[in-house]
Parts: structure tokens; sequence; C-alpha cells
């Protein structure tokens, strides 16, 4: 259950992450390797904001074609787009404009040109179906008030046989209201 | 919770769905991140009881596969 329209929940969580500024790398170099931060444009990692490393558990080949749902400053998508390499391909989806503009820029620096990055929403993908073989995700799926129709969407994209790696924070208990009421704990 | 994550998996389709990560986060683990102010991180502080606040959450990491199409002879 949500205290949140999906309109009101979308609008917190847009404002959250485009007004998000870090110059610190604490969040990704306890999940990313130094071998891996050591080849990423800065913003990406400062503003690595995710829970996990789904590209670690994704299973990436050459030439296969990744979904990063809610991508953010590009981390995970780069790091997708460099595993797969340039037959491949890496598309990261965010619906904040800020956080679409900077994985831009980063894609650009990297000049990883099998890195493409669109603005929407991930309850309504984009995407064709059948088109992905693999969609990842970093702790994304828990801001949406309507996680089964993003799983359905990524679902319909993706090829018969492919695969998902999402990582996400779920609860350990139940929290108290105060607390699953408040904006501040929505956005993160 | 975890349970009703993976059923979300399920009803939609997917199979051979697993948990090949589970780790405990903290409000310490919280504080690195930049979107949480610090006098929200106080509140949470507050309104937690402090025995939970090594593991209020947990980061999971999913992995599960689309079905092929049954084949047929």
């Amino acid at each position: 259950m949500s205290y949140f329209t999906e309109q009101d929940a979308r609008s917190i969580i847009r404002n959250a992450y485009g007004e998000v500024q870090s110059d610190d790398t604490k969040v990704a170099a306890s999940i990313y390797g130094a071998e891996e931060i050591a080849g990423l444009p800065r913003s990406a990692v400062t503003l690595s904001l995710g829970v996990g490393h789904p590209v670690r558990h994704a299973g990436l080949k050459p030439g296969e074609m990744v979904l990063d749902l809610g991508c953010g400053a590009g981390i995970d998508t780069l790091l997708a787009a460099l595993a797969v390499g340039p037959k491949g391909k890496a598309v990261g989806l965010d619906m904040t404009p800020e956080m679409v503009k900077r994985a831009r820029e980063n894609a650009v620096l990297m000049g990883l040109e099998n890195a493409q990055i669109r603005e929407g929403l991930m309850e309504e993908n984009p995407l064709p179906d059948a088109s992905v073989d693999v969609v990842i995700s970093n702790g994304v799926l828990n801001l949406s008030t309507r996680q089964s129709r993003v799983l359905a969407e990524a679902f319909r994209v993706m090829r018969p046989g492919g695969r998902v790696s999402i990582t996400d924070l779920v609860l350990a208990e139940a929290l108290p209201e105060a607390v699953l009421k408040s904006p501040a704990a929505l956005a993160g | 919770m975890e349970p009703v994550l993976l059923k979300k998996f399920f009803n939609v389709g997917f199979e051979e769905i697993d948990v090949v990560e589970r780790t405990p986060f903290g409000l310490e683990d919280l504080s690195r991140y930049p979107l949480f102010a610090p006098d929200f991180l106080d509140f949470l502080r507050r309104a937690i009881p402090s025995e939970r606040h090594r593991e209020l959450v947990y980061s999971i990491t999913i992995v599960a596969q689309k079905p092929r199409p049954a084949t047929t002879f």
C-alpha cells in the first residue's frame, strides 16, 4: 500500500533525483570494484545511487541488448555497454530529465556509441515487444507505485529466454506509519 | 517485503526466479546516500526502534528468466 498517488510519487521522486548533488564516491566505492570505477566519468560515480550490482549477476555476453530501468546518471548502463561490446547495446531509461542529461553526457565522455539514454517511464516502457535480451535495474523498482506493471512491461520487451537481474530494497519489517507517509522516505 | 516482491515476478510470468544476493542495509548505510538529508536521518533514528537500525531494509538482487515457447515435435 502506498500513501501517495502515482502522480504525487512521481513528482516527489523527479524533484529529489533532479536536485541531488554529490561529489562523493562513498556509495559507488561500497558497491563497485576500483577497476570498474576507474574508467568511468566522475558524475557517473558520484551520482551512483544504486543499492547493489545487478550487472555482476546479469551474465552479459557480447552482442546482447540490455535495458537498464531507472538508469540515473548511467553507471550500470555504461558498465553494461562495456560488457556487451560494440555489437551489443545498452539502453538506459529514466524519467528524470536531469539524470537523462547526465547519463547522456557520460556516455559521450566514454565514447560509447552503443549506449543510448532515453527519457521515459518504466511503467510505460517505450521499447518494442521482444527486443531486449537482459533487463537490469538498481534500486529503482521500489520507487514505483505500480511494481507489477513495471515487471509486466519488462517481461513484454524481453525476448523469450531473456533474463532480468534486478537489485532493489525490501523492508526487513514493516516501518512505522510516520515513516511510510514521509515524502523523503519515498524518494529513497 | 521480499516474498511479496518475488510473487510479483512469478505472477508476471517469470521463471527460475532466484535471489542471488541479500545484504542488510541499516541507517548508517543509508547515510552514505545524498538523497537523505541529516534531519531526515535523525527523524528515522527517532521513529524506528534502535534495535532495528542495523537491518532496516535488505538489498536483494533477483534474477529470473522469461520462458521460451514450448518446443513441439
